[in-house]
């Protein structure tokens, strides 16, 4: 045992053992038991636990499903998109037009200060029939009644998460971007790149993986939300997680809800495989 | 006339805040000239090459390249290209696209591109590696690389910032040589800048001496080592033993002086110099000089010491004399025709010089 633990091999096991328990308990065994549910059937008061595929028929064909879930991977998108492209320029700001970047990492911190909850309570407060927003445009006279539409849709949802997110995006963009040699920049001028034609054909590119991987960050978690759809999303901006909850909660049909956690789970990967593909892809023809 | 100006510089300044990092600037470059800007570390040459270029602006004075003024020209649209001291090749291209990078925005067809990328490749005896990774590169295909993709836009001027700096020696000294022949076939004039004295002496035909921020001396490296205009110029280029010496008659171009410790000898004017006095500042490099058991036949002048330290350099043997009457041993350098040391440390020796190899470097300064 003692000789094992020398060998590099062992060494690495060793330093890993606590990690990899932690992993496989809190994660691997749920998914188990998921993957286990998932074949079963909800009769009314107990499992019947002979195997079945009979749930993801119900998740194939139902067109409910089918809808949450593809509003769903648009959403997530969709904050992905606004974030990323929110972020972007920030984490250009920061990297190449101020001294003062520890100043800025820390000031774009601020929002993990408080709670998630409260954040998005805030932007209820702000987006909502009285709230901040409205009452500002009445008063300026720019509206003359409340405008319906800032809150409990699909658009507050991507504003709300865009807003939750942006640290995520701007963090490794900004490390992409602050990683990039700065005599490259300046052999692109010298081989007469303008300003922006240097940005397409050098920063971009070399910063590629920096968004793949803000945008891998906040897609993947996003699809799966739930408390920002019910808080702010209303009925059109319901998700796959409420119904998924629905399933869990008072739907009380565990199989049904442990498929369609599955069925979100692999749509997701499958989503974000094509994505770091294409996006790759993408990068490798900008010459 | 037969070769132009490509690039007059005149009373250029660079400031950074109130230091001042290079000061009156004068420097006109030939065509197809290879001109060093040679000086110790932070002297002021990457500015001097980065304003060229354009990647800086001056604060006074103006700089043109071919006829025209550079004031309000980007370094996207100078006349110049630049080989950078990392050499900045761009990690997410292959070599073909280094190469090709500036080409694209030119108007030119697929084939055309390809074929320049070639025959750029081929110059740098890089062919038909086009396609390998920019990760994949030696340092030695590295240089290569950026050399080939500054060639290939067909600059007038080409700028090298220490280009031979990151490679190790044997590399950097066959570096030396071909980037030489490059230059002279393409005719292109090589501004690079350098803190290594053989490497500016071997490949150019004129070297510039900065020091903090000044350009002291501009001249071919034979004279630049045979007439340095003053004391630091002379000790930054070689070895030089300076001696103290008194003028005692001026006359046809040569001055008598008493020289210390080898007595009267006759110097050359050198005309370089900014100011010459009664108190001389004398020159003598250490190959120069003659070392011997016996006193040697044929001297101008002569100095009877002992040898207090010997040392095997390999292609030559290193020597330190002391005499009464000197502040600083004399350095001696002879080849090694023998393979052995002839003299050794506490050994009585004569030292022998002409009076050609003395190098007149002005008033000496108290
Ligand atoms: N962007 C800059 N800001 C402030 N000082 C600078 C800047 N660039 C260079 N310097 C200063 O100018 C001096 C000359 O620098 P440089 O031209 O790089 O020297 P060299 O290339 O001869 O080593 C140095 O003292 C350096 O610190
Ligand atoms: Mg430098």
């Amino acid at each position: 045992m003692a000789g094992i633990l020398k060998t590099e091999a062992g060494k690495g096991l060793a330093l890993s053992a606590p990690a990899s328990l932690y992993v496989g308990l809190l994660v691997a065994a749920p998914l188990g038991i998921l993957v286990a549910y998932s074949f079963w059937t909800q009769t009314y008061v107990e499992i019947d636990k002979t195997l079945t595929w009979a749930n993801y028929a119900e998740a194939a064909t139902d067109p409910l499903v089918r809808h949450l879930m593809l509003r769903s991977i648009a959403i997530a998108g969709a904050v992905t998109a606004a974030t990323v492209a929110l972020a972007y320029p920030i984490a250009y700001f920061i990297a190449f037009r101020t001294h003062k970047k520890t100043l800025w990492l820390l000031l774009i911190t601020i929002p993990f200060w408080s709670s998630y909850l409260l954040r998005v309570f805030s932007w209820k407060l702000i987006l909502g029939f009285n709230g901040v927003m409205n009452s500002a445009l009445l008063s300026m006279g720019i509206v003359t009644e409340p405008l319906t539409f800032l809150l409990y849709n699909e658009f507050a949802v991507v504003l709300t998460l865009a807003h939750a997110w942006a640290p995520f995006a701007i963090l490794p963009i900004y490390v992409s971007l602050q990683k990039i040699d700065r005599s490259l920049l300046e052999a692109a001028t010298d081989l007469g790149c303008s300003k922006l034609e240097r940005f397409f054909r050098v920063t971009l590119p070399l910063t590629i993986p920096g968004i793949i991987a803000a945008s891998l960050i906040i897609f993947i978690p996003t699809v799966g939300d739930y408390v920002t759809p019910s808080l702010v999303g209303g009925s059109q901006g319901k998700m796959v997680a409420n119904l998924i909850q629905v399933q869990f909660g008072p739907a009380n049909n565990w199989p049904l809800g442990a498929t369609l956690s599955l069925v979100a789970m692999a749509s997701v990967g499958f989503v974000a495989i094509l994505f770091v593909i294409l996006a790759t892809a993408l990068g490798r023809r900008i010459r | 006339m037969t070769t132009q100006n490509i690039i007059e510089i005149s009373g250029v300044e660079k400031r950074f805040g109130t230091f001042v990092a290079v000061r009156d600037l004068n420097l006109e470059l030939k065509e197809g000239e290879f001109f060093s800007l040679l000086g110790p570390s932070g002297c002021g040459k990457t500015t001097a090459l980065r304003m060229i270029a354009g990647f800086q602006d001056h604060d006074e004075g103006t700089i043109r390249i071919g006829g025209q003024d550079m004031a309000h020209i980007p370094a996207n649209k100078r006349p110049a290209n630049m080989v950078f001291q990392s050499y900045a090749i761009f990690p997410h291209l292959n070599v073909g696209d280094n190469v090709a990078f500036g080409l694209r925005k030119l108007k030119l067809t697929k084939a055309g591109i390809n074929d320049r990328v070639a025959e750029a490749l081929e110059m740098v005896e890089l062919g038909g590696l086009q396609s390998r990774k920019a990760t994949e590169l030696s340092g030695g295909q590295r240089q290569r690389v950026a050399l080939a993709r500054a060639l290939v836009m067909r600059p007038k001027v080409l700028l090298l910032d220490e280009p031979l700096s990151a490679l190790d020696k044997n590399l950097r000294e066959a570096m030396q040589f071909e980037m030489r022949r490059l230059q002279q076939k393409l005719g292109i004039t090589f501004v690079m800048v350098t803190h290594d004295q053989y490497e500016a002496m071997t490949m150019s035909d004129r070297i510039g001496v900065m020091f903090k921020g000044q350009l002291k001396q501009v001249d071919k490296p034979e004279v630049l080592y045979a007439r340095p205009c003053s004391r630091e110029v002379a000790a930054f280029i070689g070895g030089m033993n300076f001696l103290d010496a008194a003028v005692t008659g001026e006359a046809d171009g040569k001055l008598q002086a008493q020289v210390q410790g080898f007595g009267p000898l006759t110097i050359d004017v050198n005309s370089n110099v900014a100011q010459r006095g009664p108190q001389l500042l004398a020159g003598i490099r250490p190959e120069q000089l003659e070392i011997s058991a016996q006193k040697p036949e044929g001297y101008d002048g002569y100095l009877q010491g002992t040898v207090t330290n010997a040392a095997f350099y390999g292609e030559n043997v290193h020597y330190h004399v002391t005499a009464d009457g000197l502040q600083q041993p004399i350095a001696v350098s002879v080849p090694n025709y023998f393979h052995t040391v002839d003299h050794k440390q506490g050994d009585p020796v004569w030292l022998g010089v002409q009076n050609a190899s003395v190098i007149d470097l002005g008033t000496r300064e108290a």
